[in-house]
């Protein structure tokens, strides 16, 4: 029986994290100041290396790789933490921000020292209000303790930090498109190359990375890269924090080690409600294809999911039962894409909308026979041929339930009223 | 907030810009200052002078344009960009429902649907007395505590019908404890503007299928896909199957096909 291993979520829900002193008590800034004093920067960078720690905003790319793309020398420099949490189904950020924003103050704070940036940014979804509030006092709370501001203990290291608040866009989430939001322009991703780490927030070196991220970085420094890397396996160690929902019965954040199965965390979350049957899963998010039945004994990590087609992403898992519409389910997610498009690729801005309409039509029991092979196919004129991922998102959720469910899906063909009678 | 305040939505009271301006301009300035480039101000600006209207006015958009220096155009392309700046008017309580993947699975129709009746208005409408506006949402992360939504963008959790009547009760009588957003206008029917409303573009509307555009623009496609039905071993597949298949025929059969 899988357990979960509170690293980031420890003491949520017992303890209020959002003051300062508590956070202190239970260790907090400790490692940011240990760092300051004992450790170079060049030395916080090859501990998160070695951890191999992956971004876990979705890509998850390894976070020190990422930090040594940049330059050797030259300031400005900037880090900016995403934290436009809004892939459908997450919901880890969120609670993040509002539980323990002193937590990633530090992770932001010893990734700063790491890339030598002095200026650093936190971009909260538009939606967040409360988060954002409660994460303006803590920032507050933590300048007054001097762990923000000039020469922070004496050691010449100056930082700031700044919040910005979007104002409703998915597309944000992706990092130049959350670039160009922060400079104060439309929120439409970049063409790259150049990537951010040589031409990124006002065409300086930019590192992107996500609030949980950056939330470990104090864990690692504290219990080092080897406490890291035992967990999970070689190329996804670590923990994760799981956003479980859907038709369980205890849906909510789950931090588990990376490479638990699929079918443990159902049961972490209480197991499936009245005893249903689980008979698929979508494991990463509003942009991953769906895993079914025959895969909940996969290990829940990047490499296996990878393997069976789909991806970790943001750890974003929406577990449904036999009595799922599936039709209705690719039709919210279809909607979601067309809706958050940025409108700069015409595949995606046209295509999101041409499938919306197509299972509008299905759903409302005029669709046609062509139809099905429409959303069978459409992966052909959609994915890969878009600036930023979010056009290829649109169509693998669709795609794999409309091969394994294809009677849902021509089961609205029929007029309604004998669907009815049939059932 | 005593009852008084919300019935008199009516005649909301008109903003004098010029002094509200006055007002804010300090704290403005220490919003531009803390990023290197002033632009980075824009959104923090849009969402002030939201707080204090209600909605972002063209005043609102000007002042930024000029404090920024950029053009009126240009502030509005990126306003226009968000979805939770409102361009014009909304009802005191913006009431946003979530429609996410899994409220939906959950039922979020129900919910939904007792809304719009509840209401009497749709989907990005406003209520005839300017108290409710009503929006259908994506995903807003909180898919634990489904079905859920948010009032002026605080959280309300586990929906269930009585909640609705309960909560619209409340905010009609005034006692409900999320304070109303500023009204200085009264709303109109919608928010939105209808530009801003997108969907397939102009030429592609009341075309059914993707791969037979209808005589609209360019027509090398259609060529191409009566091309392929001519071939024998493709005959009796729909337009989709044709281009999939010739296009996986291709890329494995044409080396071979030459080499004949």
């Amino acid at each position: 029986m899988a357990t979960t291993t509170p690293v980031l979520t420890t003491g949520i829900g017992e303890l209020n994290l959002r003051d300062i002193d508590v956070y202190k008590a239970q260790g907090g800034y400790a490692q940011f100041e240990r760092a300051l004093r004992e450790l170079s920067p060049e030395d916080v960078v090859k501990l998160t290396d070695t951890s191999v720690l992956r971004g876990r905003g979705g890509a998850g790319f390894p976070t020190g790789r990422k930090w040594q793309f940049l330059p050797k020398n030259g300031e400005p420099r900037y880090l900016v933490c995403n934290c436009d949490e809004a892939e459908p189904g997450t919901f880890k950020d969120h609670q993040l921000l509002e539980e323990t924003p002193h937590q990633i103050i530090e992770g932001i704070a010893l990734g700063s020292y790491a890339i030598g940036c002095r200026h650093a940014f936190i971009y909260i979804r538009g939606e967040f209000k409360r988060g954002y509030e409660i994460f303006c006092a803590a920032i507050a709370q933590a300048r007054a303790a001097g762990y923000l501001g000039k020469g922070i203990f004496g050691s010449g290291f100056d930082l700031e930090i700044t919040v910005h608040r979007g104002a409703g866009a998915y597309i944000c989430g992706e990092e130049t498109a959350l670039l160009n939001s922060l400079e104060g322009r439309r929120g439409e991703p970049r063409l790259k190359p150049p990537f951010p780490a040589v031409k990124g927030l006002y065409q300086k070196p930019t590192v992107v990375n996500n609030v949980e991220t950056l939330a470990y970085l104090p864990y690692i420094l504290k219990n080092g890269p080897d406490w890291f890397k035992a967990v999970g396996t070689e190329r996804s160690t670590g923990y994760k924090v799981v956003s479980i929902s859907g038709h369980v019965k205890k849906p909510g954040n789950y931090e588990i080690p990376l490479g638990t199965t699929i079918r443990e965390m159902i049961e972490l979350a209480g197991g499936m409600r009245e005893g249903r049957k689980c008979i698929a899963v979508q494991p990463g998010g509003g942009s991953s294809a769906c895993l079914f039945e025959e895969h909940l004994d996969l290990p829940y990590e990047y490499e296996s999911l990878a393997k069976a087609g789909t991806m970790l992403g943001s750890g974003a898992m929406v577990v449904f039962d036999e009595q799922t519409d599936f039709v209705k389910a690719a039709h919210a997610l279809v909607r979601f894409f067309a809706h958050e498009s940025c409108g700069q690729c015409t595949p995606c801005r046209e295509g999101g909308h041409w499938l919306e309409e197509t299972l509008e039509r299905l759903l409302g029991g005029e669709g046609l026979d062509s139809d099905i092979d429409i959303l069978k196919t459409a992966s052909h004129q959609l994915t890969g041929i878009n600036l930023c991922p979010l056009g290829d998102s649109i169509e693998p959720f669709l795609g794999s339930v409309v091969h394994r469910f294809e009677d849902q899906f021509r089961g609205y063909l029929r007029p309604r009223v004998a669907a009815g009678a049939a059932r | 907030m005593s009852s008084a305040d919300v019935s008199e939505s009516t005649t909301p009271s008109a903003v004098d810009f010029r002094a509200l301006l006055e007002r804010l301009r300090p704290e403005l300035e220490a919003i531009v200052a803390q990023y290197e480039e002033p632009r980075s101000a824009l959104l923090p600006l849009m969402h002030r002078f939201q707080q204090e209207e209600g909605f972002v006015s063209r005043e609102a958009m000007a002042t930024a344009a000029e404090m920024l220096e950029l053009t009126p155009a240009v502030v509005e392309s990126v306003v226009s960009f968000y979805t939770l700046f409102f361009r014009k008017p909304v009802g005191k309580y913006m009431l946003q429902v979530c429609r996410g993947l899994s409220c939906v699975i959950d039922d979020a129709e129900t919910i939904m649907a007792y809304f719009r009746k509840a209401l009497g208005i749709g989907h990005l409408q406003t209520t005839e007395d300017g108290v409710f506006s009503y929006e259908e949402v994506e995903c807003l992360a909180a898919c634990d505590r489904a079905t859920c939504m948010q009032v002026n963008l605080e959280f309300v959790y586990d929906l269930t019908p009585q909640m609705i009547d309960e909560m619209i009760a409340a905010m009609r009588s005034g006692t409900y404890p999320v304070p109303p957003l500023a009204q200085t206008r009264k709303p109109e029917k919608t928010w939105k503007v209808p530009r801003d409303v997108r969907g397939k573009s102009a030429g592609a509307q009341g075309v059914t299928n993707p791969n037979d555009p209808g005589g609209v623009g360019d027509r090398s496609g259609v060529i191409m896909l009566e091309r392929f039905a001519q071939e024998r071993w493709l005959q009796g597949r729909s337009r989709e199957r044709m281009v999939s298949d010739a296009g996986e025929w291709l890329a494995t059969n044409a080396k071979e096909k030459k080499e004949h």
